[in-house]
């Protein structure tokens, strides 16, 4: 995908602009949804092969949500795609019957590569598809979003002993590290330490970064190494809790919750405003 | 039926099977968790590499891992003591796997109290309660190697994931080769309406020689069923069986939550009346000690089977 600079942040504009529309009707995982958006939209819009027609298709990349609780982020970014609308996401978010929720479930949504929800699943199921893809030389890869505080599940670790093991260069695992977690930052709840160093050691491909800066996101995509290469790769990106909307950023406050219609108004204005100053009012 | 005089080992049966399977089905492949030697499928990994995983003494990752394996369309079966897989990677086989359905194996060796010395830490006798609670799963648990052939024959075909349980201990062989097996299925061992045991893995080969004995000694046909498909259940075979009015149901697991609580279960929803006893570990954790004692002492081996049905049956 051909996709400038001032096209992935305007579309990420547009995302946050849905997160908000959403948070203003239904409480979702905000603060992590808008840390990661960046990211996700660089993943969705302009790195990841995906059919958008056919979530089966063999071809396609795969994309595991490790952090289930950024379900918005991931529909939004799927929608701007055209998997569905993004009126049907906030139509139907945590309706009964309805297709998206706070942790999305592919018994009722097929863009769903794996339902997920509790922390610690997605990075080892992603090993295995990983290894199923080398196993079958298929030359997609496999992308993972995983949260910070979910780096304190051990079974993140038991899978990343193996990505390495396995040599699992197809696989790509991201790390929102946005510093906080539900009951606090991450320091005081329990240190996750130089987490760039831990994954070093383990023998991972390790590329530490801006996570909100999408000229640098993009360039890292496009330094990737083959899917062949012989370490599978993780991005430590370093990111702002609640980022774009300036009574969210870095509170624990706003991990989850809802917003008033003025609260959403605001934020949305600000939003519009900060682009502008930046790429004129086009 | 056969009359077998020599033991075999299920998990050396099931193991080595495992290779035919192979090459019956390119899509099988195998996850360990440092224990393919225990769980004797050696010669899958030396004979495909390529579809040979070991992600060490990380259970939770074995099952995770191996449902990215069959996302991808794999048939993958995962090794190890039946603890370890029904608890410790509990969450990830309820979610990862049973969740959406995947064709992953679960290949629980040391079943019961079958670990014995081993002690609680590799017992399980909350399996099969565990896994008849969690939507999807299919439960089977082995009692024979020509059972277990084919049962894991039919594994190949089967959608979604299965739990096969199986004791550590030798056993005699009940089946021939020519006895087939469904799943959803039981069999009747040995015939007769006098009473019925209902029993499954272990406890079959004493049922079949505890009904033996009361024939001899009070001349009355005790019906043994292998209730070997504990989920989905044969309930038409356990209805059958209250109908002789007198029940004993073993099974080496908790006596909560196991055959007999799923047995009683049918007999309750169908308004059954029978007399019933059900056997098994009692709800409580006993220190280490040799298996056939420990089956002795809880009263659900041969001489414990025969007790309860005399009692049962005022004879």
């Amino acid at each position: 995908m051909n996709k400038t600079i001032y096209d992935l942040e305007k579309a990420v504009l547009n995302i946050r602009i849905n997160l908000l529309n959403l948070c203003a009707e239904q409480a979702i995982h905000i603060g992590g949804d808008l840390s990661i958006a960046d990211v996700m939209t660089v993943l969705w819009q302009y790195q990841m092969n995906y059919n958008p027609a056919d979530p089966k298709d063999v071809t396609r990349d795969r994309f595991v949500l490790s952090k289930g609780h950024a379900s918005a982020v991931t529909s939004f970014n799927q929608a701007m795609l055209g998997c569905f609308k993004s009126e049907d996401i906030i139509a139907e978010y945590a309706t009964d019957e309805g297709r998206f929720s706070m942790h999305s479930c592919n018994l009722v949504n097929p863009f769903v590569e794996a339902s997920t929800g509790s922390l610690g699943h997605g990075m080892p199921i992603a090993c295995g598809i990983a290894a199923a893809l080398k196993l079958k030389s298929s030359p997609a890869r496999v992308y993972t979003v995983m949260g910070d505080g979910e780096q304190s599940e051990g079974s993140i670790w038991e899978a990343a002993m193996n990505a390495v093991h396995y040599k699992l260069g197809n696989l790509v695992a991201i790390v929102d590290y946005n510093k906080l977690e539900a009951d606090g930052s991450i320091d005081e709840v329990t240190g996750i330490g130089n987490l760039a160093e831990k994954y070093r050691t383990f023998g991972w491909n390790v590329r530490e970064f801006d996570g909100n800066d999408i000229e640098t996101i993009k360039k890292e995509f496009d330094n990737l190494p083959n899917v062949d290469y012989e370490k599978p790769t993780v991005f430590v990106c370093h990111t702002v809790k609640g980022k774009g909307v300036d009574f969210m950023e870095n509170q624990v406050r706003w991990h989850a919750g809802k917003i008033t219609y003025e609260q959403r108004d605001n934020a949305i204005s600000k939003l519009k405003e900060n682009f502008s100053n930046k790429w004129g009012n086009n | 039926m056969s009359d077998s005089l020599t033991k075999v080992f299920l998990r050396d049966e099931i193991g080595n099977y495992i290779v035919e399977l192979g090459k019956k089905d390119k899509d099988v492949v195998v996850v360990n968790a440092d224990l393919m030697g225990t769980c004797r499928n050696r010669s899958f990994v030396e004979r495909f590499p390529n579809r040979s995983f070991n992600v060490g003494i990380a259970e939770q990752n074995m099952i995770s891992f191996a449902s990215g394996l069959a996302r991808e369309g794999f048939k993958a079966y995962t090794f190890s003591m039946a603890p370890f897989i029904s608890l410790r990677a509990c969450e990830q086989l309820r979610t990862d796997v049973a969740y959406e359905n995947l064709n992953v194996r679960f290949m629980a060796i040391y079943a019961g109290l079958s670990g014995g010395i081993s002690g609680v830490t590799h017992w399980s006798i909350e399996d099969c309660a565990i896994m008849n609670a969690i939507p999807n799963m299919t439960v089977i648990e082995i009692c024979d190697s020509n059972q277990a052939r084919a049962l894991l024959d039919k594994s190949l075909t089967h959608k979604g994931p299965i739990y096969f349980r199986s004791g550590v201990l030798p056993v005699f062989d009940v089946y021939s080769e020519d006895d087939s097996f469904d799943i959803g299925g039981s069999k009747e061992v040995c015939s007769g309406n006098d009473g019925a045991f209902l029993c499954s893995g272990v406890t079959v080969g004493y049922a079949k020689k505890a009904s033996e004995i009361i024939k001899e000694k009070h001349n009355k046909n005790i019906r043994v069923v292998d209730l070997y498909s504990l989920k989905p259940i044969d309930e038409k075979a356990i209805i059958d069986a209250a109908k002789t009015n007198y029940v004993v149901c073993a099974q080496d697991h908790n006596i909560k939550g196991g055959l007999a609580s799923m047995a009683s279960d049918v007999i309750v929803n169908a308004g059954v009346c029978t007399h019933f006893k059900a056997l098994g570990v009692p709800d409580e954790f006993v220190a280490m000690a040799h298996a056939p004692y420990l089956y002795n002492k809880f009263g659900y081996d041969t001489d414990g089977l025969v007790k309860a049905m005399e009692e049962l049956m005022g004879i």
